[in-house]
């Protein structure tokens, strides 16, 4: 039998042999090549989440900028003028604007990712895709605000005479590892919410416990040192420290958080793309 | 070369009943009754290359469930399903649109989500628009689309895919008369070019036009798989089966024996039995009765009903002309001849009923008995076919001519 044939339109037949469902590694090759056969979907799909967001707004592609520049400024408020609140010797709007980008791409990509699989049901009981694309497609939209929120940090550097260093460089594991976590998590949340939609209404609630035990509002150094190893169990916490220590205080990267954040992330990615590829069986039945 | 291949394929739904799990509300909660039901079950079954197989059965019967195993929607209990080629679903997308992006960046989207390459829709965007027929508004947020745009757009977009295995499932009721008749040519095409088809669909005429071969699934089990005419006949077959005798507390009311209704059939322009006829066919419906004493001034009377027990028509012999109907002993038939047929296509039962033209209380009744099969003839768009002609007025009257003739002396002269 021809594996390969090609066809006019460069269309490429091969067989494909569909059986019930198992678990393990065994699928994970398949699921990963498949995956690559729609790389335009997902180019697609994202470029009109990110094209949507802001249409029929006044405001537009500013609000990638207002959203987190207005809750710096709450914060600021907050935690610099009523309370004094510890910023590493850094002025406060700098210090907080730092975390909450990567606090914000987290946040929103969990967030919408978690409700992405049962906000496109028609999609799903009518058209075979891999599923994983939608949750992703929403850690792409956030990648893109996140990129946007770079550049005014970049202006709130200079503005508060913050240079830039050579070290900066480090800010690419750092945003792997943010991205791999994100994706993680919201593969495994849109999932769970397929079946128990009470997820949905946890997520909200789970997103704003989550950012007062990571280090958003406050510095790593205020949390006790006997509670560090604890503490950085949550890859949110290593993800923001490090984030701002590269940025603001142009430090050589500390590795144990990061290497906290980066297991735990690597690890929770495997696992749960593993997961969710044994849900999407059974995704279109239950949904 | 198999295209299509089937193994033993079992598909089972797990199906929650709270209203049968036992204990405390909240030991319901955790131990959900669930309930296995087998939506297909042990089918096994190939497609080569280039045909064009019909998938027909009641609904609920698995036909849908096959296609969605096909598409990899979802995932089989058992068995295994190997595809040699591109799979895809001619589905109307319009459901994976976004109401806030234009009509033509919705093409990119839905054409992408269907598995087609940027590049590819590009190519064929001129002719999807052109499809499509709403070209004046493509580039327009389709929140603003008609529901009929809507669905035109959805489906010019899958129509354009040139899968080697392509999966129609009850599509060809989408959008109007001139746009079925679009999407038949389209798949016409793509039958020609050698595209494995795979069709569900109730309309048993298409199916038995399109198709080279034809599956019939009954509860999930694959139970005929042969040349289209045989098996929609046995679908047919099973179809009137399936029909529940209604007990009618009518029914042989008089008890005295003295007349009955026998049977009531159907016979064909070449006045062969038959069980179907066409909308706007000619057919006869033969009402066969037994007499055993003779009723001098009798009336039978015939009663058209759809297929949820409505009595939709129903006619008396009392119309006859010379009015009235001698019943003798033994055998006979009575025929009810209809040049052109008004019924929609659908399934439909016919009963009959005898007893004396100046009584009330019938003799016999024949409670919904005879079921025909009304298939697309000439197809009409409403509740029912009108028999009809149309002719053109040689002569208008004058009131008309003249007033056309005023027109033409008052134009100026070219």
């Amino acid at each position: 039998m021809a594996v390969l044939e090609a066809r006019p339109g460069g269309v490429h037949t091969r067989q494909l042999v569909i059986r019930p469902a198992n678990s393990g590694w065994t699928g994970v090759t398949t699921h990963l090549r498949d995956l690559t056969g729609y790389t335009d979907l997902l180019f697609t799909l994202s470029a009109h989440r990110i094209s949507v967001r802001y249409r029929q707004t006044a405001l537009g592609i500013a609000w990638a900028v207002l959203q987190p520049l207005l809750m710096m400024l709450i914060f600021t408020g907050v935690f610099s003028v009523l309370v004094r609140m510890p910023s590493d010797g850094l002025p406060y709007a700098l210090f907080a604007y730092t975390a909450l980008l990567p606090w914000n791409f987290f946040a929103t990509a969990l967030t919408n990712g978690t409700s992405s699989l049962v906000g496109h049901t028609q999609l799903i009981t009518r058209v075979y895709f891999p599923r994983e694309i939608l949750p992703l497609t929403y850690v792409i939209a956030a990648a893109f605000d996140f990129a946007i929120g770079c550049i005014v940090l970049i202006g709130l550097m200079a503005w508060y005479n913050v240079a830039i260093t050579p070290h900066v460089w480090q800010l690419i594991p750092i945003v792997l590892v943010l991205t791999a976590w994100s994706f993680a998590l919201a593969m495994i949340f849109s999932a769970a919410q397929v079946r128990w939609r009470d997820v949905g209404m946890a997520v909200p609630l789970l997103v704003q416990l989550w950012m007062f035990a990571s280090p958003v509002i406050y510095p790593l150094s205020a949390v006790p040192p006997t509670w560090r190893s604890w503490y950085l169990l949550n890859p949110m916490a290593g993800i923001i420290a490090s984030f701002r220590d590269v940025l603001l205080h142009g430090r050589l990267l500390d590795p144990v958080p990061i290497t906290y954040s980066a297991l735990i992330s690597a690890s929770a990615l495997v696992g749960s793309y593993l997961v969710f590829k044994r849900a999407e069986a059974t995704m279109a039945d239950v949904v | 070369m198999i295209d299509v291949r089937f193994d033993h394929v079992s598909k089972v739904y797990r199906i929650a009943r709270p209203d049968l799990a036992k204990g405390s509300r909240v030991s319901k909660l955790l131990n959900r009754h669930v309930e296995d039901f087998w939506a297909v079950r042990d089918v096994t079954f190939e497609v080569r290359r280039g045909e064009t197989i019909g998938i027909v059965g009641h609904n609920g019967a698995g036909k849908s469930t096959l296609l969605k195993l096909l598409s990899r929607i979802t995932v089989p209990t058992n068995g295994e399903i190997v595809l040699t080629g591109t799979v895809a679903a001619l589905i109307e997308v319009g459901s994976g649109f976004h109401p806030e992006l234009t009509g033509r960046e919705n093409i990119f989207l839905s054409g992408s989500i269907l598995g087609m390459r940027r590049r590819e829709i590009a190519e064929k965007l001129d002719r999807i628009i052109s499809f499509s027929g709403v070209g004046a508004f493509i580039d327009t947020p389709v929140k603003r689309y008609s529901s009929g745009m809507y669905v035109r757009l959805g489906f010019a977009i899958a129509a354009h895919l040139e899968p080697d295995i392509l999966l129609v499932d009850e599509v060809l009721s989408v959008g109007d008369a001139a746009f079925q008749v679009q999407c038949h040519q389209r798949l016409n095409e793509l039958r020609r070019s050698g595209t494995t088809m795979l069709f569900v669909s109730h309309d048993l005429t298409s199916i038995e036009q399109l198709c080279d071969r034809v599956i019939l699934m009954h509860q999930g089990r694959l139970v005929a798989n042969g040349a289209p005419h045989e098996v929609v006949k046995e679908y047919q077959r099973m179809a009137a089966a399936a029909v529940p005798e209604m007990p009618s507390p009518l029914a042989r009311p008089d008890g005295s024996g003295r007349a009955r209704i026998a049977d009531v059939e159907f016979l064909d322009e070449s006045v062969v039995t038959t069980r179907s006829a066409r909308t706007g066919g000619a057919i006869v419906c033969r009402v066969i009765y037994e007499v055993a004493e003779p009723v001098d001034d009798g009336a039978i009377e015939l009663f058209f009903y759809s297929r949820d027990g409505r009595t939709l028509y129903s006619q008396c012999t009392t119309a006859l002309s010379g009015g009235t109907l001698r019943l003798d002993p033994g055998h006979g038939a009575l025929e009810f001849v209809i040049p052109e047929l008004g019924l929609q296509p659908g399934i439909y039962s016919l009963g009959a009923l005898i007893r004396h033209r100046l009584s009330p209380e019938s003799l016999d009744w024949f409670y919904r008995a005879s079921l025909l099969f009304v298939e697309p003839g000439k197809t009409v768009r409403g509740y029912f076919y009108e028999p009809h002609h149309w002719r053109v007025v040689a002569d208008p009257p004058e009131a008309a001519a003249a007033g056309l003739n005023a027109l033409h002396h008052r134009r100026p002269h070219v």
